[in-house]
């Protein structure tokens, strides 16, 4: 009975403080990596000394489960870099507050909310991880589109994520449908579908497993890739002739926020000279005309203009078409 | 207690039944208050939501959905063709080791026992890294043998599931076989029957409870595990990914609530079945049980040696190989060794080590005290209560960790009740850890009050003894061995849980699996590894550090006695 007592203690004790803590801090629910995060809060923080930033950082699947359980007494004030495809979600827009933050002009219409829901001036890459020590092991050629791997000698050497399971596997579904044509494309995955080892839950997952020589190709992200690259992993990072499947990275005020004042100070510094002088310290994919990716991209094979390897996606089809789309795959290759 | 019971031993016997009465609704009613407010209310709102439709009216139609297609009969099938494999392999090695320990005789039981405890101190990433790093297509034994093994589905899933299993099993067995009475086997042997014949006619039926108490366990938790399934599983689709992709990848949380409920109905009819069976068994315990020493009988004991130190260096392989790997530069590909991914680059470093220390004891300490509580409490309510009761406590473990975090946060961030203080506190990722396992430590517990002498209490209370007194004197000093493994049972799910309580982190507020997978997450795997390595040697020291403690006070408190 006393361990009650002792839980209510501190529970009150916890309340207290994040009470007094909430003049001034905000707190930020996002889905970048890390790395980054740590990079810009650091930044952040140093150009607006009086505001107390909170980062949750979730992957993209458990922060939409996770925002949509707190719906009804949401407790993130910005949302902050998430796939712009589960943004656009009609219950998570429900959720979000018009808010034009301060630079967003520059940004092109495809990478805004017509009603400034939210803003995008970074996004991610898929690409598929090559490790090459498995790949030359097993005499296998360097494949260079999504037809190569059709080849039968790919025979239970490939992995991508299920769609039905990670943002991921839709991306690199949804480019090859929107880059080929419905027919085509589903065609072509079609034809692939032998050669795949498994279907996984993870976006991540298949390219850990190639980077540890499991499999010889993971369908998985650019991040993934370059991360592995740097780590020293025999791996080679390969985008798929005709486009690889991209997301945009979004971020919206939420409409609950108590403190508005200072989330709207924090999402205006997201587009501010200095921040987006780091996103080309971080990201492969800057939606901001004129700024060049980063230099460690580069090093890892993406071209300067990556527009060259980007698949044409329209985002709002994207998210429109997801359910349907998530349950033809279920229907046609579904394990 | 003892507080309460002075008084009830100086006053009538009138009152002394009266204040008995009080105790036992005191001893039910709390902890079952806490099952009704952390356990039975979030899961009546996952209900409500599994009825809740697209276009948020209610009915059937999530149901009509799900029933309706092919995928969700599939990992059906598989779940229970999954748990039904797991459970039988995980009992039967199961009764090998906790026989090993309790009924035979050899050296080296220590290293058993501590080893077979590993796998509930290591983090999922661990025994999800090391079967691959060992059984693998690129894993030591096919690189060794050069052979083309593929563990990923079926195969792979089972051996995982039995790893995670396993211990558990051994728990609970162990709890009906350590207190078996020596007396009756000694007057066994005065009779002529031989060690075949006690084994099958005193072992086997004293120990029924426990092996149909660890089945149940172990099936429950197999079909609602999901870790296993995303790392091992490959294509093999079970009930637990099927909710995955319902709640994290749809983002369709009531159909993920449909499947939840699902799963509770083969738990439900799995404990039914149960409690069908053990009507037919009798408590057979004398009074005053001596405890059971095994006399060295070469034909039973080399063997049974040998088989549980083969599982166990099993176990010791899947973990050790981590271990190994978070020292080495780059596994596979270059194995020189090297601290480096020791030096955590994650903002935050080692610090939620700390807090998820505190967080353990918590659920540990308040959660042995309730189930403790409930033990006794149920022993004297009328069997139409103690059944459902029973029933309940019986149940969290049907629910997967996703949809227990989730259903807490519908709950308890809902500005409705005052309940909601809790949300967003480390109490309450205790209280979750303690619900979360609370069907293990609930047997566990119930298992060893089975093999408590009935005719002693009633001694005791024909004495005058009131319940209190019974409850600290002669309950408690008899069951305390369940009452530590349990204790120890939830630290050390506490410190590695990430299920449910990944959803109940804050940014203020992380625990030591959460840090693991975000680790993961980052692409740094190794340091992931290097960061679960150190977890278990908290774990381990602090594990040991409380045994001392133990030894400690039974020493000082035997020499107490004696004087």
């Amino acid at each position: 009975m006393k361990s009650w007592i002792s839980k209510l203690t501190t529970s009150l004790l916890a309340l207290g403080a994040a009470t007094a803590a909430s003049a001034g801090s905000i707190t930020v629910y996002t889905a970048l990596e890390e790395e980054e995060i740590a990079g810009y809060i650091a930044a952040a923080e140093a150009s607006m000394p009086d505001l107390d930033i909170n980062v949750l950082r979730l992957s993209t699947g458990k922060l939409g489960a996770r925002i949509l359980a707190e719906a009804d007494n949401p407790q993130a004030d910005v949302i902050w870099g998430w796939a712009v495809t589960a943004m656009m979600d009609p219950r998570i827009l429900g959720m979000l507050e018009p808010y034009k933050a301060k630079g967003v002009d520059v940004l092109a219409d495809s990478f805004r909310d017509p009603d400034d829901r939210w803003f995008a001036p970074i996004g991610y890459m898929g690409a598929f991880c090559v490790n090459t020590a498995r790949l030359e092991q097993k005499g296998l050629p360097m494949p260079k589109s999504w037809k190569d791997l059709e080849d039968p000698a790919f025979k239970g050497e490939v992995l991508m994520p299920d769609p039905n399971s990670s943002g991921t596997g839709y991306l690199h579904v949804n480019a090859v449908l929107q880059n080929m044509g419905e027919e085509a494309g589903w065609a072509q995955l079609e034809a692939v579908d032998p050669n795949m080892a498994q279907y996984t839950s993870s976006g991540s997952k298949p390219c850990k497993a190639a980077r540890v020589g499991e499999y010889t190709v993971g369908i998985s992200l650019a991040f993934t890739a370059m991360s592995s690259i740097e780590e020293g992993y025999p791996l080679a990072m390969v985008f798929p002739e005709g486009g690889v499947g991209y997301e945009l990275e979004a971020s919206g005020l939420m409409a609950s926020s108590g403190n508005k004042d200072d989330a709207k100070k924090f999402l205006d510094w997201t587009m501010s000279d200095e921040a987006i002088a780091l996103y080309g310290q971080y990201k492969a994919l800057i939606t901001v005309p004129g700024v060049k990716a980063s230099a460690a991209s580069e090093k890892a094979g993406l071209p300067s203009d990556i527009s060259t390897v980007l698949a044409k996606v329209d985002f709002a089809k994207s998210a429109q078409n997801q359910i349907a789309v998530k349950q033809t795959w279920k229907d046609k290759l579904g394990r | 207690m003892t507080g309460a019971a002075q008084p009830a031993r100086a006053a009538s016997t009138r009152q002394g039944i009266d204040s008995d009465k009080l105790l036992t609704l005191v001893c039910v009613g709390l902890p079952l208050i806490g099952l009704l407010l952390f356990f039975l209310y979030p899961m009546a709102i996952v209900f409500l939501r599994s009825l809740t439709t697209a276009d948020g009216s209610y009915g059937l139609g999530n149901y009509a959905e799900v029933l309706g297609s092919t995928g969700f009969w599939r990992a059906t099938r598989h779940s229970l063709l999954m748990g039904g494999a797991t459970t039988v392999l995980s009992v039967v090695l199961g009764f090998v080791i906790a026989h090993g320990l309790y009924r035979c005789a050899f050296r080296g039981k220590w290293l058993i026992r501590a080893v077979i405890v590993l796998p509930l101190l290591a983090p999922s990433l661990v025994q999800a890294l090391g079967l691959i790093f060992l059984l693998g297509r690129n894993g030591l034994l096919n690189r060794f043998f050069g052979l083309e093994i593929d563990i990923y589905g079926f195969w792979g899933l089972l051996i995982a599931n039995t790893l995670y299993a396993l211990p558990q099993a051994v728990m609970i067995i162990g709890a009906a076989l350590v207190l078996l009475d020596a007396r009756t086997y000694e007057a066994a042997e005065v009779m002529g029957a031989s060690p075949a014949r006690q084994f099958r006619d005193l072992t086997l039926p004293a120990a029924r409870f426990g092996i149909l108490n660890a089945a149940f366990v172990t099936f429950t938790i197999t079909i609602t595990d999901f870790g296993n399934a995303a790392v091992i599983g490959g294509d093999y689709s079970v009930l637990a990914t099927e909710i995955y992709s319902q709640v994290i990848g749809l983002r369709n949380f009531n159909m993920g609530a449909v499947v939840g409920i699902m799963l509770l109905l083969p738990t439900v009819l799995s404990y039914y079945i149960e409690r069908q069976a053990m009507k037919r068994q009798q408590g057979q315990q004398a009074t005053n049980a001596q405890p059971f020493v095994p006399q060295f009988t070469a034909l039973r004991d080399l063997p049974m040696a040998a088989l549980c130190l083969a599982i166990c260096a099993m176990i010791v392989a899947v973990i050790g190989i981590v271990v190994y790997a978070s020292f080495v530069r780059l596994w596979p590909y270059n194995l020189s060794l090297t601290p480096r991914h020791y030096d955590i680059t994650l903002a935050g470093g080692y610090s939620s080590l700390w807090i998820t220390i505190v967080i353990s004891l918590m659920a540990a300490a308040g959660g042995t005290l309730a189930v403790f509580l409930l033990g006794i409490g149920l022993r004297r309510l009328p069997k139409a209560l103690m059944q459902p009761i029973q029933l309940l406590a019986a149940m969290p473990a049907a629910v997967p960790g996703m949809v227990l975090g989730l259903a807490y946060i519908l709950t308890f961030n809902s500005t409705a009740t005052p309940l909601y203080l809790l949300y967003g506190t480390a109490a309450l990722i205790a209280i979750v850890n303690f619900y979360h396992y609370h069907t293990q430590s609930f047997l566990t517990v119930m298992t060893g009050f089975r093999q408590l002498p009935p005719a002693l209490e009633e001694a005791a209370g024909s004495l005058g003894a009131g319940m209190g007194r019974i409850a600290v004197n002669i309950i408690a000093p008899f069951v305390a061995p369940m009452l530590v493994s349990v204790f120890f049972f939830l630290f050390m799910r506490s410190m590695v849980t990430l299920s449910a309580v990944v959803f109940l982190t804050t940014p203020h507020l992380s625990v030591a699996a959460v840090t693991i997978m975000r680790l993961d997450d980052a692409g740094l795997t190794s340091q992931a590894a290097a960061f679960s390595t150190c977890v278990m040697a908290v774990v381990c020291i602090a594990l040991l550090g409380m045994k001392a403690v133990l030894a400690y006070l039974s020493r000082r408190s035997a020499r107490g006695r004696a004087d």
